[in-house]
């Protein structure tokens, strides 16, 4: 008996999903898309710490502050708390749905939190740092790497506007500066945050509406596979460019607004996998073999069919990360974006507003947004090789 | 001599590893001989058939050693004597098809469904024919039809491969392949696929064929009574070697090797031989007729609405069960027979409600079940339950095997505890002949067999009354087969289970039921003691379908 107990201790054998994305992952693709978006994801997760004009920390007669902190908005702090949270729940090794449930409350808990407690000061003068600074009044500072906020337009350097990078002595902008003076490698850091943060929203919204939908019209068929497919045709017709544009003209430019509308209009391609891989599914024989056991609708559907029919779709999430984000920067181009947060379509729109040609204005939002759609789209690449048994019989 | 393969080694490239598919074997082929290589999964034998006629990518094989020596019979009437694995491409090209001919098992797929059949022919022929115009290539495309007896040949030839049924597809891949007049015809498990009647009229055609032009048949099959029918020499394989070989009789009635020996006594019909002469059959075959009857079926139909047109409109049904009455009485194990398509298995799911019935009754221990709610349904799901055929698809590949089986437990009430329940899957688990420590593996790390045994145990931790057994051997090889067969046998004698054993195997019938039941076109066509029915068939359909089964003796 004493050999057997000891061979419970459990899995010790790696389940299918696990399987499926050591292999992903295996791929030069995919670990190269992974590498670029999690630099994205560092550099938008510790934005206010990378590139501020607040100094990290100083000592101002004897007394040590940190100004970058009193500047953080509560966005900043739920970012932060939720990706404390994250990597805690990393090293924890709870269940998929055990993390799920926990990351939402206590992301939305720091969300409420910050909301009411988290105050920055209302009026931001951006220089009275370095004037102080200049003038020798503080013991010694410590500056973030980029000592200028996006939205820092240098105004007691006199003009600095459409500066070259590394043109001025002084002042050190590696990628330049834009049109009203600020830095860009500022603005693009601060932008990364918008780019991830619609193409994981918006897909999220897209995937949560397409798997239940999809999922019951495959379970079921039928009189609600009907009715499902006629409501995701409706949907496919919404062209989401112009919707997009439509609200920006009568609303408030929001970027909630674009996540949801993108969302929203994006499921049926999801539902559509779902119900493909359902209908297959339902005629498995484990999953009548579970309808045989008496187990209950719940489990059927999210136990037993789900995560089998998890795999094209998060293929076609990837995919969908990608073409929000690209929906994203077309808005923003057109001068239809955010009007007063830096993102990587609007500072390539201002590049050509411009009646010089800038090239560092074009060249770096433009290749960021190039490398992160990429990336997303060698990760899907991959996947779908993963899960495709005659690819990988190839390989 | 045809065909002269000598100590052939295949080894195949996957990753890292090399397997080694066939390794070292030797035989040959003389003109208008049929050699047959017998083995189970795995043993090589279809990998053998590719490197004769060098179809495996070059890139995923390599041969260390072996020649196989073909005797080339050129355009002109010249022979040459040529190895097959020093051969340039050309060559082999010309060879294939026309020298070598090859059919394969699945004829669904081995038809291209976008061209007529008569064009596929006509394109083997001018490609090794150029000389050859369309009429005349059309002319004898029509003869090859003809010759495999497909009726109306001259209309039929026009037509595409979705008009046809299983067995007429495979009679095209015959004619396609002997058109050519090919000096070896390499058949991969021709028959596999198709019902036993459908199977007795291929084989005889194809002895007809090679009678009238004489060529040699290298034959694969896994299958015993085909191989007692179609026979000159046999070969058995295992793991890539050829264990014994020798003429039919002597390896069919005086076996040498013990693995032949397993295999040959793994055979239903030979353990139907060894139970009587043991004097066991009392023990295994009971006399239930007194029993209480658990399930009794009224008239039930299932039609399939077909629908047509803008409005969907249900234009007419497909009857797939049409007004069956049945009773399985306690302890008894019920077979029921039939060919492809004839609804056994839609009958087998809607006593499970599984498939929703159309009109009829399903009595179960006195309640009609067709009618209850789901809810209501629920007691008697742990009661009947079901075991599948595929052991592939049939265990959830993202669940370990504990979560499979405690599962349905939780939501019944069985056991009271978490650890009461995994108790309960240990001992399941090795009353099934597994060990305890598979509980917390993944499906994908067991074989086909050790995933039946796991579906055997699933059905059985809820300690149901009726169990429908869904062909659960047929994807298993002979030597599982017997085992599983013997475990059901046993676990009926333990538990007084019913069972409803659905098969297309007459073997597997007349082995383990005790009566048995012949289906077709929806609807029962003889029921009887399953002995009764065996030796003395009343109906015509019956007695055809036990005439077309190959025996091993007979």
């Amino acid at each position: 008996m004493n050999s057997s107990d000891a061979q419970e201790v459990r899995p010790v054998e790696v389940s299918y999903g696990k399987k499926i994305m050591r292999d992903v992952f295996s791929r030069l693709g995919a670990k190269l898309g992974l590498a670029w978006i999690a630099v994205i994801a560092f550099v938008a997760i510790f934005a206010p710490f990378l590139a501020n004009s607040h100094p990290l920390l100083l000592s101002f007669n004897g007394e040590i502050s940190s100004p970058a902190l009193r500047f953080l908005t509560s966005g900043d702090v739920t970012i932060l708390g939720v990706f404390i949270c994250v990597v805690v729940l990393y090293f924890l090794r709870l269940s998929f749905a055990k993390n799920i449930a926990i990351l939402t409350v206590v992301g939305g808990g720091i969300a409420l939190l910050s909301a009411i407690f988290v105050s920055p000061p209302q009026l931001t003068v951006y220089e009275q740092y370095r004037v102080s600074e200049a003038t020798a009044s503080y013991d010694w500072v410590i500056r973030a790497p980029i000592p200028y906020s996006a939205k820092d337009y240098i105004r007691e350097q006199g003009d600095t506007g459409l500066e070259a990078p590394l043109s001025d002595e002084q002042r050190i902008h590696l990628m330049g500066t834009e049109e009203n003076g600020a830095d860009v490698l500022s603005r693009m850091i601060h932008a990364s945050r918008i780019a991830l943060a619609i193409g994981f929203i918006a897909t999220g919204i897209a995937m949560f509406i397409g798997v239940i939908l999809g999922g019951l019209m495959g379970y079921f068929s039928g009189i609600i596979d009907m009715i499902g497919m006629r409501l995701v045709e409706i949907f496919e017709a919404v062209p989401t460019l112009f919707l997009l544009l439509i609200f920006v003209a009568f609303f408030d430019r929001s970027l909630y607004m674009m996540m949801v509308i993108i969302g929203v209009t994006s499921w049926p391609g999801y539902a559509r996998y779902v119900r493909a891989e359902f209908l297959r599914l339902r005629q498995q024989e484990f999953v009548q073999a579970a309808i045989v056991c008496g187990l209950p609708l719940r489990s059927i559907l999210f136990r037993h069919m789900l995560p089998n029919g998890m795999a094209p779709i998060l293929v076609a999430a990837s995919f969908g990360v990608a073409s929000a984000i690209l929906a994203e920067a077309t808005l923003s181009f057109l001068g239809l974006g955010l009007v007063d947060e830096p993102s990587w379509g609007q500072m390539l729109n201002q590049s050509v507003q411009s009646s010089t040609f800038n090239w560092w204005m074009a060249a770096f939002p433009g290749g960021a947004i190039f490398l992160t759609v990429f990336a997303y789209n060698l990760i899907g690449e991959s996947m779908r090789d993963a899960i495709d048994p005659h690819m990988k019989r190839k390989s | 001599m045809l065909l002269d393969v000598k100590n052939l080694k295949t080894y195949l490239d996957s990753g890292a590893e090399v397997v080694k598919a066939v390794d070292g074997i030797s035989f040959n082929i003389k003109k208008g001989e049929t050699f047959c290589l017998v083995g189970e999964s795995g043993s090589g034998k279809s990998i053998t058939a590719l490197s004769i006629i060098q179809l495996i990518s070059k890139e995923i094989c390599h041969h260390p050693e072996g020649q196989i020596w073909f005797d080339y019979r050129h355009n002109d009437g010249t022979q040459e004597q040529v190895d097959m694995l020093n051969l340039t491409e050309p060559p082999r090209r010309d060879i294939r098809g026309a020298r070598i001919a090859m059919i394969f098992q699945e004829p669904m797929t081995s038809l291209n469904p976008v061209y007529t059949i008569g064009d596929q022919i006509i394109e083997a022929l001018q490609l090794h024919w150029p000389n050859l115009d369309y009429n005349s290539a059309k002319q004898r495309a029509i003869e090859a039809l003809a010759q495999v007896q497909i009726p109306d040949p001259e209309q039929r030839v026009d037509e595409y491969p979705h008009r046809l049924s299983g067995g007429q597809r495979q009679r095209v891949m015959i004619a396609m392949a002997m058109v050519c007049e090919p000096d070896l015809l390499i058949a991969d498990e021709p028959t596999t696929a198709l019902d036993v009647t459908v199977q007795a009229e291929i084989l005889r055609l194809m002895k007809e064929l090679q009678e009238r032009k004489g060529m040699g048949i290298l034959f694969i099959t896994h299958d015993f009574g085909v191989v007692a029918k179609m026979a000159d020499k046999v070969a058995v394989m295992r793991n890539g070697i050829i264990v014994e070989a020798g003429s039919l009789q002597q390896v069919l009635k005086e076996p040498k090797d013990e693995y032949t020996k397993e295999l040959l006594a793994a055979l239903p019909e030979n353990m139907i031989r060894a139970r009587a002469e043991a004097g066991e059959d009392i023990k295994y075959r009971q006399d239930v007729s007194e029993n209480k009857p658990i399930l009794t079926v009224q008239n039930l139909k299932v039609h399939f609405p077909v629908k047509k047109g803008v409005w969907a409109r249900t234009a007419s049904y497909v009857k797939a069960v049409d007004g069956v009455d049945l009773t399985i009485n306690e302890g008894e194990i019920v077979a029921l027979v039939g060919e492809s398509g004839c609804g056994k298995t839609t009958l087998g799911r809607a006593l499970l409600r599984l498939i929703e019935p159309t009109s009829g009754a399903v009595f179960f221990s006195g309640t009609n079940i067709v009618p209850l709610k789901r809810r209501e349904m629920q007691p008697f799901r742990t009661q009947m339950q079901m075991i599948f055929q595929d052991p592939m698809s049939s265990l959830n590949p993202r669940l370990n095997i504990a979560t499979t089986l405690i599962e349905p437990m939780a939501v019944h009430g069985i056991g009271e505890s978490q650890e009461a329940r995994l108790d309960l899957a240990r001992q399941m688990l090795i009353r099934v002949q597994l060990s305890e420590s598979h509980l917390w593996r993944y499906p994908h790390e067991f074989s086909g067999g050790q995933r039946q045994r796991i579906g055997i145990a699933r059905a059985l931790v809820l300690n149901p009354k009726f169990i429908v057994c869904d062909e659960v051997t047929s994807a298993l090889d002979v030597s599982v087969q017997s085992e599983i067969l013997q475990m059901l046998l046993d676990l009926r004698t333990e538990r007084q289970l019913s069972l409803l054993f659905i098969t297309h195997d007459i073997g597997v019938v007349e082995y383990v039921s005790d009566r048995m039941v012949v289906m077709n076109e929806g609807k029962i066509v003889e029921q009887g003691l399953t002995h009764n029915i065996c030796h003395a068939p009343q109906e015509a359909y019956t007695q055809k379908l036990l005439a077309a089964v190959p025996r091993l003796y007979g």
